[in-house]
Parts: C-alpha cells; sequence; structure tokens
C-alpha cells in the first residue's frame, strides 16, 4: 500500500509535488520525509544511481524512478508488490510528463506543482487494494523487468555520500600531511648537512685567516 | 495633498523669478514641498524667504486682489514707516498660521526688532528678504533667538499689534492666544482647530487654498519681477504687504486669516516632514504648532457648552497623512496603523504617554485596484538579516560598494549574496533599485522557498458542521445555508483543489460520505456521543471539482432530509471532535451553525443565564468567560492542526456565545450572531456574510510575527489568534477583515536612534497553493517630546487599541471598572497634555486637546456605550455582548470607528428632490431641460451620501427620513411627520402596519428605486457584513429606542453621559489634580 508520494526535480532536489494526505497511519511521517528529502539531496548531487531503484527503509520501502530529470519516489508497504509499486510510479510520470511536462525547468518555487496531487489521490486509490481484478492481472503482465531494480538499503545509499566524503578527506589530509612530511624532510636534511660540514668549515676558515694574516704581516 | 498641488505651480514659478523671487517665492517653496533632502538650506534660507513670501502670499489672497500688490510703490510710500510693523508682525502671525515652524519661528525672531525700534528695523528686515545673500545673516539669528528665548520673547513682541488681530477672528480664543512663549504657536494651533469646528466648509477644501496661493504669488512674482531689481524691490515688496494687511486687519479680515492657515498647513507641514531625517532636532519648534489646537468649551462649564462647536467625526475615519508623507517608503496605513508615530525616546516620556502605545496591523487589507501588493521570488533563498531575521527592505542601508547590508532593525552587517549583488553609486541608491520593489516599497510580497513550509502547501479546505435540531429547521436556517453554499460552491478559492466535507448533528451525529463515484451521498449515523471515532478513513472530506454533483445533491437535500425532526437535543461538543478528527490531517476552515445551547456529551453548557444579581459583584465577569475549559481546548487543538473556527449562532434563546465564541478567538475566527433568526428577514444578512466568509481570498495556515527596532518591544497581543512563542501569532487563517493590535513598550531606558522600524512579516500558504511570505515595513521617528508625540497621534489606532483592552478588561472586572478604565486613560492624557500648554490655559475655562486627538473624547465616548461595554444587565443581552466584543476584537480601524460613530444621514429631501426632477423628465415638452438637469441630479446624489449628521435626537427632524449606517445594520427612521406620500412609495400600500413585520424591498416607483439605490450603494462600500434594513417610526417604541436611540451616542442615554456632559466631565476631571 503506497503511503507516501514524491516527486521532485532531480538536477536540484525541488520538490515539485507531494502526496497530501500522505502517511496518515505512518508512526513518524517526519522521518520519512526527512529520509527521502536526503535521498533528493543525494540524487541531486550528481551521484549517477541507476534510474530505477528500490531503497529499504525500516518496515518500508522506497521506490523511485528517475525520468527526464525528474524523479517520483513512492514508500510502500515491504508486502507491497514491488511491480505495482513502479507500475504506479509510471502512470504518474505519463500524465506527469502529459501536464507539466514543458514546465518542469522553469518551475522557480517548491510545490510549484501542488495541483497534481488531486491525481496522485486518484491514482493511489487505485492501487491501494491489491487484490483488485485490475491490479491482479496489472501483476501477471510482464511490463518490464522489475526483478533487474536493484534494491539496497537506506543507510547504504545515504551512507554512501557520507562514505565518499570521508574518503575524500581522508585523501585531502593525508596529502596535506604528506606535504608537511616532505618539507619536514628536506628541513631535516638540511640541518643535518650543515651539522656535518660546520666543524670543517670553520677550521679551514681560522686556517684562512692564519694564513692571510701571516701572508700580510710577514 | 499640499505636497502634489503645489510642486507643479510651483515649478513655473522658479524660472520666472530670477534675481527676486530666488530666494523669496521660489525657494520657501520649492524646498518644502518637493521635500528634497536640503535639511540645512531649509533651516536657513527658506526660513527668510518664506517670510518674506508670506507678506506677499497673505497680502495677495487675503486682501482678495492683485491691485495692492500690482502697485505697491505709491500707497506704501506713504505707509512705509509706521504701517510696515504693523504688517510685519502682521506678516508673522500669518505665516505661522500656515504653521511652518520654522517660519513661525524666524518671524518670531523677525518680529521682535519691530518693537524695540518701531522706526529703522523694518527696512532692515525686509531688505533682508529679497537680497539673496543677507538673508542668511538675517535668518540665522532668528532660529537662535527663538530658541533659546521664545518664552521671553514672544510675548512682548506680539500682543500690541496682534492680539487685536487675533482676537478679531475670534473672541472666545483671545484669552489662550496671547498668554506665554510658546503663544504664538498656540494662537496658529487654535485657528486650524477653530477652522475645523467652525469653518468646516473652508477646512474641507484647503487644497484649494494653496492653489490659489501659488497661482497668485505666481502672477505676482514674474510682475515684480519685471518691474525692478531686488534690491530696489527691497524697499517695494515690503510694503505691499503692509499696505494689503493693514486692510486686511481692519476690514474683513477674520474670515481669510482663519482659512489660510486651514489651506496652507498641510503643505507646510509635509515640509517639514518631506525632510524626515532631522525632524528630531526640529521637533522641538514644531511641537508648538501643529499639535496645540484649542478647542474650546467656551465659557463656564455646563452652562455655555455649545453643542455645535464639539468635534465630531463626520468625515469617517481620517487617517493623519504626516505619518504616510514622512517616510514615504513605509507601507500604507491600511496595513499597519501605530497609536502614536513618535516613538518616545525615554521611558519616563513614555510613561507620561497614557494612551496605550502600540499598533493595530491588518495584513491582509484590501486594496484598491492598481496598488496591489508587489511579488518578489528570489531564487536563491530570501534576504534577511542573519541576526534579527528581518527581511530586507527600503530602509536597509547598503554599504561597501554594495556588498554589505545593514540591517535597519538591529544594525548589523550582512553580507549580499553574490547573486543579489549590484553596484551602489554615489549616493548609497543600489543601480538596480527600480527593479527591486522590496527596496521601494514598504509592502511586498515574496515567494517562500522550501524552508518556509513543513509540509507542501494544503489546499483550501471548508468544512461544515451544522446543527439540524428543531429550531435549526423551524427558523429557516437550513434552507437558506444549503442555498448559500450551494451557490457559492463555483466561487471558492482554490479551483481544483479545494476540499470540501459536512457534518450535521442534533442528540446524534451524521458524517456524509461524499465519494465522486456514488449517486447520492451516504448518511452515517454514529450515536455513541462518549467515544467519537470516524466511521470511513476517506471520502468524508471530498474533493469539490470531483464530488461536485454527489455535494450539491446532499445540499439540495438537506433542508427536506430534516424538516421533520423533532430532535431538540444538541451534541455540539462530540460533533466538534468528529469534526476535528477529519480535518486534523489537513487542517482548513470549520464553520459551525448552531442554533441552540449544547446540551450532550462533552462540552455540554448549563443555561447559566443573565442573572441580574451577579451584576455589580465581583464575579460579574465571569458569566462573559467560558464556562468549561474543553473550548479553549478543542481551540488549541484546531489551532495546533491549522484548523480555524467561524461561528455562526442563530439562536433567540441563550446560548452562551461566551464559550462558542472562544473557538474562534483562539483560531482566528469570527463569530457571526443573528439573534432571533428569521429567514424571512435574515435571509439577505445570512446569505451575504456566508458568502462573503466562503469566497474573500484567504490566507491558510498562517503565522505572524511584528519585529521592531532595539529599544522597543512589543509586550502583549491582541485580537483573535493563539499566541504560539512569545511574539508569533499562529492564524489558521486570515483575511482581509480581520486586524490585529499589539502593544508596544519600551525596553531601554534611554533609545539613541533617531528612528525605529516596524516590520510585519505574514508567512502564509494562498488559496492557490503558494507559501508566500507578506512583509510590511514602517519607520517611525523617535522623539524627546511628549507634544510631537501628541501631534503624531493617531486617533483611529488608539481607538483600536483601547477597545480591545476595555474588552478584555470586562472579561476579568466590571463592565464599570472597564469604562472608568477607558475614561481614566483620556483624562490623563488631556491631564498630561493641558500640563504641558499649562500657562496659556489655566486663564479660562477651556479644555484643550491636541488636534490630532479632538475626536478621542466622542470616540471614547462611543466606545463606553458600544453593545460590549454598554450599561448593565438590562441594557444589552448577555450574548449579544459576547458576540459584539469577539466582533469587535477583529475589526479593523475603520469599520470600528464606523460602528462607534455610525453615519446619519438625511434623505427625503433628496428623494423628494429627485422624484420631482423626475416629473420635469417625463414631461415631452421639455425635453430640453433634462439633458441640463441630468447631471444635476447626479450631482445631488454625491453631496447627498456625504453629509453627515451629528448622532443625537436634535437632528433628527419629524418631517425626515434618515439612514442610519454603523456597518452592521441600516435604520431607516421615518419622521412622525414625513410626507405619507414617502412611506407610502416606500413601504406599499399597508404603511400604517406595524414595521417590525414589513422589510424594505424595491417596489415600482421612483422614491423606492432611488433609496435602495442608496442604501446598495452604501452597501458597496463597505461589504465586510451585510447592513441589514430595519425600519422605524418616530415614537414607535421601544423599537425605536432599541433600534436607533441607544445608537445616538451624543445623547444621554440611560445612566450614560451625553456628548457635552462627558466633555464637561472630563474637562473637570482634567481640572483636579491638575
Amino acid at each position: 500500500m503506497v503511503k507516501l508520494t514524491m516527486i521532485a526535480r532531480a538536477i536540484d532536489g525541488l520538490p515539485l509535488v507531494e502526496g497530501l494526505d500522505d502517511g496518515r497511519d505512518v508512526q513518524d511521517t517526519e522521518f520519512y520525509k526527512q529520509q527521502v528529502k536526503a535521498l533528493f539531496k543525494n540524487l541531486a548531487r550528481g551521484q549517477n544511481e541507476p534510474s530505477r531503484m528500490s531503497i529499504e527503509t525500516g518496515p518500508y520501502i522506497f521506490h523511485y524512478i528517475i525520468e527526464e530529470r525528474v524523479c517520483y519516489l513512492t514508500m510502500c508497504d515491504r508486502a507491497y508488490p514491488k511491480k505495482l509499486a513502479f507500475q504506479y510510479l509510471e502512470d504518474l510520470k505519463n500524465e506527469f510528463e502529459r501536464v507539466y511536462g514543458n514546465q518542469i525547468e522553469t518551475a522557480a518555487r517548491p510545490y510549484a506543482f501542488i495541483k497534481f496531487d488531486t491525481f496522485i489521490q486518484k491514482t493511489k486509490k487505485m492501487y491501494q487494494d491489491t487484490t483488485t481484478q485490475r491490479n491482479i492481472s496489472k501483476l501477471n503482465d510482464e511490463l518490464y523487468e522489475v526483478h533487474q531494480i536493484m534494491t539496497r538499503n537506506v543507510q547504504e545509499v545515504l551512507g554512501v555520500g557520507e562514505k565518499l566524503d570521508q574518503v575524500s578527506q581522508m585523501s585531502s589530509r593525508l596529502t596535506s600531511e604528506s606535504r608537511m612530511y616532505a618539507d619536514r624532510a628536506k628541513d631535516l636534511n638540511r640541518q643535518a648537512l650543515i651539522k656535518k660540514w660546520a666543524p670543517v668549515a670553520v677550521v679551514l676558515g681560522v686556517v684562512f685567516l692564519l694564513l692571510y694574516v701571516r701572508n700580510r704581516f710577514w | 495633498m499640499g505636497t502634489e498641488n503645489p510642486n507643479p505651480r510651483n515649478y513655473p514659478l522658479r524660472p520666472a523669478a530670477t534675481p527676486f523671487a530666488s530666494p523669496q517665492s521660489s525657494t520657501p517653496f520649492a524646498s518644502p514641498q518637493s521635500s528634497t533632502p536640503f535639511a540645512s538650506q531649509q533651516s536657513s534660507t527658506p526660513f527668510a524667504s518664506q517670510q518674506s513670501s508670506t507678506p506677499f502670499l497673505s497680502s495677495g489672497p487675503v486682501v482678495g486682489s492683485e491691485a495692492p500688490v500690482f502697485r505697491p510703490g505709491p500707497p506704501s510710500a506713504s505707509n512705509f514707516p509706521a504701517p510696515p510693523f504693523s504688517g510685519g508682525p502682521l506678516v508673522g502671525t500669518e505665516a505661522p498660521a500656515f504653521r511652518l515652524p520654522p517660519s513661525s519661528r524666524s518671524s518670531e525672531g523677525v518680529r521682535p526688532p519691530p518693537p524695540p525700534s518701531s522706526g529703522g528695523p523694518p527696512t532692515s528686515g525686509f531688505q533682508s528678504f529679497p537680497n539673496p545673500p543677507m538673508p542668511s545673516a538675517g535668518q540665522v539669528p532668528p532660529p537662535q533667538i527663538s530658541h533659546t528665548g521664545r518664552p521671553a520673547f514672544a510675548p512682548p513682541t506680539r500682543p500690541p499689534p496682534d492680539q487685536h488681530f487675533f482676537s478679531a477672528p475670534r473672541p472666545s480664543s483671545q484669552p489662550t492666544s496671547p498668554p506665554t512663549g510658546t503663544s504664538y504657536a498656540a494662537g496658529r494651533g487654535i485657528y486650524p482647530g477653530y477652522a475645523n469646528m467652525q469653518l468646516n466648509s473652508v477646512s474641507q477644501d484647503p487644497p484649494m487654498q494653496p492653489a490659489s496661493f501659488q497661482l497668485q504669488q505666481g502672477g505676482y512674482g514674474p510682475r515684480l519681477q519685471s518691474a525692478s531689481f531686488p534690491l530696489q524691490q527691497g524697499g517695494y515688496a515690503p510694503r505691499a504687504p503692509p499696505t494689503s494687511l493693514l486692510a486686511q486687519q481692519r476690514g474683513y479680515a477674520p474670515i481669510p486669516p482663519v482659512s489660510t492657515p486651514s489651506g496652507i498647513y498641510p503643505g507646510n507641514q509635509f515640509q517639514q516632514h518631506g525632510i524626515a531625517p532631522p525632524v528630531a532636532a526640529q521637533q522641538g519648534l514644531a511641537e508648538d504648532f501643529s499639535s496645540l489646537s484649542l478647542g474650546s468649551i467656551p465659557g463656564s462649564f455646563d452652562a455655555g457648552l455649545d453643542n455645535t462647536a464639539l468635534p465630531r467625526p463626520l468625515d469617517g475615519d481620517v487617517e493623519p497623512k504626516c505619518f504616510a508623507d514622512m517616510y514615504e517608503m513605509n507601507c500604507k496605513s491600511r496595513f499597519l496603523r501605530l497609536t502614536t508615530s513618535g516613538i518616545p525616546n525615554s521611558q519616563s516620556l513614555a510613561s507620561r504617554w497614557h494612551l496605550p502605545m502600540g499598533a493595530v496591523v491588518c495584513p491582509l487589507a484590501e486594496t484598491p485596484p492598481g496598488e496591489e501588493v508587489p511579488i518578489v521570488n528570489f531564487a536563491t533563498g530570501i534576504i534577511r538579516c542573519r541576526r534579527c531575521r528581518t527581511y530586507v527592505n527600503p530602509y536597509v542601508a547598503f554599504t561597501d560598494n554594495g556588498r554589505k547590508w545593514r540591517c535597519n532593525i538591529c544594525s548589523l552587517l550582512n553580507d549580499v549574496p553574490s547573486d543579489y549583488f549590484a553596484q551602489v553609486d554615489a549616493s548609497g541608491r543600489r543601480v538596480d533599485l527600480d527593479q527591486r520593489p522590496e527596496l521601494i516599497k514598504g509592502s511586498v510580497e515574496f515567494i517562500a522557498p522550501a524552508e518556509y513550509m513543513v509540509r507542501p502547501p494544503m489546499p483550501p479546505l471548508y468544512f461544515f458542521l451544522i446543527d439540524v435540531s428543531i429550531s435549526a429547521v423551524k427558523s429557516g436556517m437550513l434552507e437558506v445555508m444549503a442555498q448559500t453554499i450551494r451557490s457559492c460552491l463555483d466561487n471558492l478559492p482554490g479551483s481544483t483543489r479545494t476540499q470540501i466535507g459536512f457534518i450535521t448533528y442534533d442528540s446524534t451525529i451524521h458524517f456524509y460520505n461524499m465519494k465522486s463515484s456514488l449517486p447520492q451521498p451516504q448518511m452515517m449515523v454514529i450515536s455513541d456521543l462518549d467515544d467519537v471515532f470516524v466511521p470511513l478513513p476517506d471520502d468524508l472530506l471530498v474533493n469539490l471539482s470531483e464530488s461536485r454533483s454527489v455535494v450539491e445533491a446532499f445540499l439540495d437535500s438537506l433542508p427536506s432530509m430534516f424538516q421533520d425532526n423533532m430532535n431538540v437535543e444538541s451534541a455540539f461538543g462530540p460533533a466538534l471532535k468528529a469534526a476535528f478528527l477529519v480535518m486534523s490531517q489537513l487542517g482548513g476552515k470549520l464553520l459551525i451553525f448552531q442554533n441552540t445551547l449544547p446540551s450532550l456529551g462533552a462540552g455540554r453548557l448549563k443555561l447559566r443565564g443573565d442573572d441580574i444579581r451577579i451584576y455589580g459583584t465581583d464575579k460579574e465577569h465571569t458569566i462573559r468567560l467560558p464556562e468549561d475549559s474543553f473550548y479553549k481546548q478543542m481551540a488549541a487543538d484546531f489551532t495546533k492542526y491549522q484548523i480555524a473556527v467561524n461561528v455562526y449562532a442563530f439562536s433567540d434563546k441563550y446560548t452562551d456565545i461566551a464559550s462558542l465564541g472562544t473557538l474562534a478567538k483562539y483560531t482566528g475566527g469570527q463569530v457571526y450572531y443573528y439573534p432571533n433568526f428569521q429567514a424571512s428577514i435574515h435571509k439577505d444578512k445570512l446569505k451575504h456574510e456566508l458568502s462573503r466568509d466562503l469566497t474573500r481570498e484567504t490566507a491558510w495556515e498562517a503565522v505572524m510575527r511584528i519585529r521592531c527596532g532595539k529599544g522597543v518591544r512589543f509586550t502583549s497581543y491582541h485580537g483573535n489568534f493563539m499566541l504560539r512563542s512569545t511574539d508569533l501569532l499562529a492564524l489558521p487563517a486570515v483575511d482581509c477583515d480581520k486586524a490585529y493590535a499589539a502593544q508596544l513598550s519600551l525596553e531601554e531606558t534611554l533609545l539613541t536612534t533617531p528612528t525605529v522600524y516596524f516590520q510585519v512579516a505574514l508567512l502564509y500558504t494562498s488559496s492557490s497553493g503558494e507559501r508566500r511570505i507578506r512583509v510590511h515595513t514602517a519607520a517611525a521617528p523617535v522623539v524627546a517630546d511628549l507634544g510631537e508625540m501628541y501631534r503624531l497621534a493617531d486617533t483611529g489606532a488608539i481607538i483600536s487599541l483601547l477597545s480591545r483592552l476595555a474588552i478584555e478588561k470586562t472579561l476579568s472586572s466590571k463592565l464599570e471598572e472597564a469604562r472608568n478604565a477607558i475614561q481614566l486613560r483620556i483624562v490623563k492624557a488631556l491631564r498630561e497634555y493641558r500640563n504641558l500648554y499649562a500657562v496659556q490655559h489655566r486663564l479660562s475655562g477651556r479644555m484643550i486637546y491636541p488636534e490630532s486627538l479632538k475626536f478621542l473624547p466622542l470616540y471614547g465616548l462611543a466606545l463606553c456605550k458600544s453593545l460590549p461595554l454598554r450599561g448593565g444587565y438590562s441594557d444589552v443581552q448577555l450574548d449579544e455582548r459576547s458576540a459584539a466584543a469577539y466582533t469587535m476584537m477583529a475589526l479593523p480601524v475603520k469599520s470600528l470607528l464606523k460602528l462607534l460613530y455610525p453615519n446619519l444621514v438625511r434623505v427625503d429631501e433628496y428623494l423628494v428632490k429627485v422624484s420631482l426632477l423626475r416629473s420635469c423628465f417625463l414631461c415631452w415638452s421639455m425635453i430640453w431641460y433634462v439633458s441640463y438637469l441630468l447631471p444635476m441630479s447626479s450631482q445631488t446624489e454625491e453631496f447627498d451620501t456625504k453629509k453627515r449628521l451629528p448622532l443625537t435626537v436634535e437632528s433628527l427632524d419629524t418631517r425626515g427620513l434618515y439612514i442610519f449606517d454603523d456597518g452592521f445594520r441600516f435604520v431607516v427612521w421615518f419622521g412622525k411627520a414625513l410626507s405619507p406620500d414617502i412611506t407610502k412609495n416606500l413601504v406599499g400600500e399597508d404603511f400604517a402596519t406595524d414595521f417590525s413585520k414589513v422589510s424594505l424591498s424595491q417596489r415600482d416607483n421612483y422614491v423606492s428605486r432611488k433609496i435602495m439605490e442608496i442604501l446598495n450603494q452604501y452597501r458597496k462600500s463597505d461589504p465586510s457584513y451585510f447592513q441589514l434594513c430595519h425600519l422605524v417610526r418616530q415614537g414607535d417604541q421601544p423599537r425605536e429606542g432599541f433600534f436607533l436611540l441607544t445608537s445616538l451616542v451624543e445623547d444621554q442615554t440611560g445612566g450614560a453621559n451625553g456628548y457635552a456632559d462627558w466633555m464637561s466631565l472630563l474637562y473637570r476631571q482634567v481640572q483636579q489634580n491638575a
């Protein structure tokens, strides 16, 4: 059963539509919405995710598709057939592209197409019950291969960004530290050199001085 | 007004008058009116020049002919030595009449010379005017003199020449004007007041006068110039005025001088404000002139009280113009009004201002076409101050070549984001100023980015909770309501997103499934009142456009569904909970139609009644408080889930509006009360008000915050809302008919900034689903002087705040105490003012008050007589009292003032006239005549609606027909001796019957059509409420008393004072322990 529906622009994560009375029977709606927003942000950062994916989170599962730089996302129970969920998103996508396809780029404010939520409500109701004839027949259709769609864990997905950040941080720290090390080493080298040759130089100097003095006065 | 008028005329002047006029005529006028930033110049050059120009001015128009002006040479030569003096001072007195602070001062400064040496100074004084270089020398001293020695100087100089001059126009004010130092000012102050009171006609067309002055001056300037050189003129010019002035003085002087001040005053006053920043420096001077006005209550206290001379707001609410002109970039006063635009600079000063200090905000006030609030969309976040979160506004200053901006409220230096960056030119203006409405306009709307949303913008949602018990059906309420809602379905805001739902209830609760696929709505009845649940997860709240046919079917069948319902119970509380369960997901607007006292389940109310014994005891206020905490709790829950509640109450019996109204009070809603609702009578009223409620533009899930500069703080808020944190008002729904008031207090002991800024920010979701922030910004000067505070006071805002405070006081103490508190505040304020100008005033029995507050006593009286505060037990039904109190807590200033001092207009003469005209009209033989008369008739109509009468029985002529309009109802009063023709035409043949059963409707005759036209015109001008028309015949008690006589606030009714008595009472109290 569909719990949440959100549509956002993939390039900058700007939310375009959200199903309105979503999350009525979900406990921590806010928590999941936050997750969705973080996910959008991740996508917007351009980490090349597959255009279709399912992400597990707690008792629920996110499904999303990215088409034409718009991300359609829904949150369902884990038990809800994956095929139906993607079928639902596909329906939304078709209608959304038909109605607002040419305005997506120019949308300037968040939830610019909030009017679309009436369609979401309507469509959602059709997919509510998995046992209706219509949905069963859809399940039996082999429209496209949902099995190939990757399933990952939300921690993983959201973590990817974090880990990458960590790695890059670490590497940058490493480079800066190695540079410091090189500088230090050079410094040490020079000091060692000085230590080694300084007495000789002093002795030579004294000798030359003596020679010079003797030549001069004698 | 002055600003616009003179300007165009002014310009032609300048080029024409090169040598002479440059100092004399052009500078003074140009600089003031064009409000250029020459503060310094203004104080130096213009002074002298004004001085010089004023004589011309006054002489020109006053004497009425250019003749004396035109041939100045011959007559003046003879006059020269002696008269110039009388002329000089005179001129001086007139200049002040203009009320221009600087000029008056300078004139005072100049005046001193004459008396000491009568012969010499005139010439020198006069020469200084025309001579451009001279003025500075001549002028610099005057201001100084006036600064230091004003009090000392003035009296000696003035009396001889002036006093008798002054006395001519208004003997009564003579004693006051001369007395002391500020006296000139005082004298001048008197003029306008006087003009306003007794020469209404004169004061009403001030714009004309400056115009004429200018024109004449214009004519004059060139002529003079062509005649001679500056120096020569120096000799001539002065002479002209003296002669003319002399003439004026002795002859018909009185009227012109009076008219002059009133005419010129605005212009000059503006001038002072146009040069806003330095105001602080000039305040000390300004105060004398403008704020003091002697409204005379002549003679010994009650005996000679002249009723006609009392000030009356017959022009309705006049907003203080000076404020708006002072800071042009301020938001319009319809959005924000301060009780005084002069913010006191110290706590001690604030404590001497006994009236409430604060602001009245109407964030969504309706704007006339063409003045819509501009919408701004920042692509990358809204520009706000980092520390105090102030929105960018016209008063922020860009520095560091445009890379930083300084917040005007907390003066923190913020970075300008790179995409908002623009170069700053030499004067500190951004080069892209024209494309940035937020930097020019005081009111803008920002499109809010995603950070301003906790959830996607909600759709407009209307939920109806309808009482269907027997009384609702019998009174016809159900039918009218169903019809009205059905007719409004097309006009609900939000187009395709709007959601709608219904619950009806009597002793059980009925839900309706309105799923779009159903042909008919399904009704579900729940009788378990203790544990309410929602029988269906969806489809109780449906999308209107999808389920339109089902909703229509429901509304069509609703009246018939319950027509045989004999149930008298009302399970209001449980039904309310049910509605909450259905709505809590989205929020929205809940409209409650309640007919009886809630009798079942939670929130059950007792018939605690309007017990006469409780009045006058300490428990009196408890009957005005909600009885059950259930209501307050529910209201808190509603607000939390963004639900606004509007209560419509219809009962003829006690329904405990005090409790029901709590729901509206804390959710930003409104209470509509129709006592004893009868469909046949109140149908139109309910129809209009309900459809306005449903169709007006509404802002959803809003929060509002008022920010203000350092040193001041808003301490308390008054109106219908819930306070979410200390300064955040939660407003589930706001519209143009709601205003909120806030009280201000000083935090620091001394304000050092010259200006205090206020910013109102309303974050809301529009019906179209956009999240927006409406921001109003205003600046107000900080003043160091009480007189200035009085001068900048705004009676409307003061009364609005005062009424809210008084109403809140009735909830914690007796009515009597609330009334006394109002009276006490007015008395204290007037006493303080009197002490300010104690000296000139002590001589005679007169009351003084500032010009800006001249209506304060009257409105105060009206407030004491208003429904929530009037009398005691028997005067007003408890429910009506409570309903009126809830209504007044939300009213915008203009509507409140109209309610307090309603319009009373006589119409019979007009009706007769037009019907006569009409008979002419019908004469074919006189067709040529028609074309001549038609325009006239339209003119009379215009005139008719504007001519308001004082609200006293004496205004009512037994032969007349009057319309009384307080914004909520009309009363049409038929005089005893009114021509029966008119009555017959208006109410039909049976005009002798009981008027309570007759309603005014359009009949097929000219008189009736005309009066309906007038009424509709009134209604159109004030659409917030529907004014139901009550017909009242003279002497038809108790109807007449109930509808009209108690509303005539100037009369003595019951135990309350009449206007004259009230004034003398105030006067006596002001005198006491002064």
